[in-house]
């Protein structure tokens, strides 16, 4: 039996004599609206393994497995308002699947500033969005590390992913932090983007980033180190994500430039438009051969993927904001039930950036908004047909309400509305068994619904996700509205 | 964010670089033998190795210079203690490092963070840099004297 199986039996069974948390979980604040449930804290000693209900549908069999996603759970103590959605502690939740049933639990990544802050009562650590406490001292990337971005299944164990500290690793079944994860000594610190990419052997590239300089990982399947390189990109943009071919690292330098040294990190970073979006692409076999080149401006926090083509051209789907969204400012508002009509107007847009081998680079936009775009695991770096991602927008509120599929050989998409009352979230490939095409798979994300007040999951079928969930299940309670997540099948 | 302490963590690193290069330099030449500082320095995580810890004599010296004396200190035990005689009375701060593979220097990782223990008097602990004279400064009275420092790991 291997070992993601082993744990997700510990996980299903873990409720044996668990009772329902009837009021454990989330409340909007006093005459706030119901979204701001999504932002709200969670609660400290996070949620203990619970079965939730089967609200319609049936678990498909072969649906075997760990559901994991990050997002920031701790946004206030008292009055005191954290500086950005982005800062909030990172919590992770965990729905494991199998024998028909969905068991959710959540804990916090017990990261130091989490335990310095709940000691404390107060917010202390500087951050994207949070100037901190002057007098909470910062050793290294580790002390504000908030671990809430993302989860990587590594070498066996759960990594809980931010971008300027260590990943730190989680007992996949319990959730148990063990600490800040090293890949070697000598490495002890690095940080590690949350946008780690997998090949379909299972071999693992990542970027970390400080100033003008980045590492790039390459990390065997079995969670060993391979090798590392630095290099310097000589621009200090705003590095969130990235994307890979079956040959290429793509370093995808935004216009969006750290001009200083002091917090909050986002205060720093200055938008120069004039400098266009750079590709930087690098051979995997060989770090030093390297090409740049630059589209018109945009911002963008995730890709997709991307892929190289039989004449070798590289295709880059990537969701394009016209200018930066959730910069300065953003987001506090948020946490305190305010919502910016300005941002019923701010999107990003499903495009491509398709670079030749030589000549110049183009992006192509499609017609459906959208962020959060994923895709298969088994054909990420490799040429395909579809990429998921939610958008559409209810006026008035914050978050998606539909989740979207593009189909890049034919040139369109299929939605389905989750409807006003829901937020969906990022939605995951899961593979089914035996299956050969990208379509032989279901999706599954998280969704709260704000009519509830409960956070719910739903399965569709890739092949026809406009006929909407073919599962539904329901938590009795909320959790809060987070980033990334992965799937690891059992 | 992230960027920014990693950034100024090079700065702890050289900070204390620089006063390990004073450890190896110094002489313990003082005369005046009015006061012994006998340094206790638990937590280490890994009993091996070298200590190498700089004193530093004010904050001048603490801020800018290069210490006074200093000590190497090989670690067998997860404690160990170490005595700095010939101190003048007056205000010292200590800055460390743990040396676990003793080659020398204080290992940092490819950005330039430290990969090995480090510390300083008071425990004091620094923002985006080696703590501040105000948080590490301390004491030292005719006569024997202590300080402990966890060292960690």
């Amino acid at each position: 039996m291997d070992m993601t199986r082993r744990t997700l039996l510990a996980a299903l069974g873990a409720t044996t004599g668990a009772v329902a948390l009837a009021g454990k979980g989330l409340a909007a604040g006093p005459d706030m609206p119901a979204w701001q449930i999504g932002y709200a804290n969670a609660p400290a000693d996070g949620f203990a393994p619970t079965a939730m209900d089967l609200v319609s549908g049936r678990l498909p069999d072969g649906f075997r497995g760990s559901f994991y996603r990050n997002g920031p759970g701790w946004f206030r103590y008292g009055d005191d308002v954290l500086g950005h959605w982005f800062d909030g502690d990172g919590m992770v939740q965990q729905i494991a699947f199998g024998d028909g049933k969905a068991i959710h639990s959540g804990r916090f990544v017990q990261t130091n500033k989490h335990i310095s802050e709940q000691e404390a009562g107060r917010f202390r650590a500087a951050g994207f969005g949070s100037a901190g406490d002057p007098t909470y001292p910062i050793m290294s990337g580790d002390d504000v590390n908030a671990a809430n971005t993302s989860v990587l299944m590594m070498g066996g164990e759960l990594m809980a992913l931010w971008e300027g500290g260590s990943p730190v690793a989680m007992d996949p079944a319990t959730l148990e932090t063990k600490g800040p994860h090293a890949l070697r000594d000598d490495l002890k610190g690095m940080p590690f983007l949350a946008h780690p990419k997998v090949e379909p052997n299972g071999t693992i590239w990542n970027l970390g980033v400080a100033g003008t300089r980045v590492i790039i990982y390459k990390v065997a399947a079995t969670g060993a180190l391979d090798t590392y390189e630095l290099i310097d990109i000589g621009k200090a943009s705003y590095i969130h994500d990235w994307a890979m071919t079956e040959r290429h690292l793509i370093i995808i330098a935004q216009p969006w430039i750290m001009t200083r040294n002091i917090p909050p990190f986002v205060n720093s970073l200055e938008w120069r438009p004039e400098e266009g979006l750079e590709l930087i692409i690098i051979d995997k076999d060989d770090f030093s051969s390297r090409r740049s080149v630059t589209v018109d401006a945009h911002a963008f926090y995730h890709t997709g993927a991307a892929w190289d083509d039989a004449a070798g051209t590289i295709h880059i789907d990537i969701a394009l904001y016209d200018q930066p969204f959730l910069g300065e400012g953003g987001a506090t508002n948020l946490m305190k039930g305010e919502f910016d009509p300005a941002e019923d107007e701010a999107h990003s847009t499903l495009s491509r950036i398709i670079v030749p081998t030589s000549g110049a680079a183009r992006i192509e936009k499609t017609d459906v908004d959208g962020e959060f775009p994923v895709v298969h695991p088994q054909f990420h770096g490799l040429e395909r047909r579809l990429t998921a991602l939610v958008g559409g927008n209810t006026p008035g509120r914050p978050g998606a309400r539909r989740v979207s599929t593009m189909d890049w050989k034919t040139g369109t998409a299929r939605h389905f509305d989750y409807g006003p009352d829901r937020i969906p979230e990022e939605h995951l490939f899961v593979a089914k068994p035996g299956g050969q095409t990208e379509a032989d798979a279901w999706l599954v994300s998280s969704a709260l619904n704000i009519k509830t007040l409960r956070t719910e999951i739903h399965i569709l079928d890739v092949a026809d996700v406009s006929a909407g969930p073919i599962a539904t299940f329901a938590a009795r309670y909320a959790w809060p509205l987070g980033f990334h997540g992965t799937f690891a099948p059992a | 964010m992230i960027r920014t302490a990693l950034h100024l963590s090079a700065v702890v690193a050289g900070a204390l670089l620089s006063s390990c290069a004073v450890v190896a330099d110094a002489e313990t030449a003082a005369t005046t033998d009015t006061a012994s500082l006998t340094i206790t320095l638990d937590g280490i995580a890994n009993p091996t190795g070298t200590i190498r810890l700089g004193v530093f004599a004010g904050e001048e010296d603490y801020s800018n210079g290069g210490g006074i004396t200093g000590a190497n200190v090989t670690v067998d035990e997860d404690t160990e203690t170490v005595t700095i005689e010939g101190l003048a009375p007056g205000e010292y701060g200590i800055k460390l490092y743990h040396d676990v593979d003793d080659d020398g220097d204080m290992d940092t990782n490819p950005f330039g963070m430290p990969t090995e223990p480090f510390g300083f008097s008071n425990n004091a602990r620094g923002r985006f840099g080696p703590a501040k004279w105000d948080a590490a400064r301390f004491e030292v009275t005719a006569g024997e004297n202590t300080h402990a420092i966890t060292v960690g790991g």
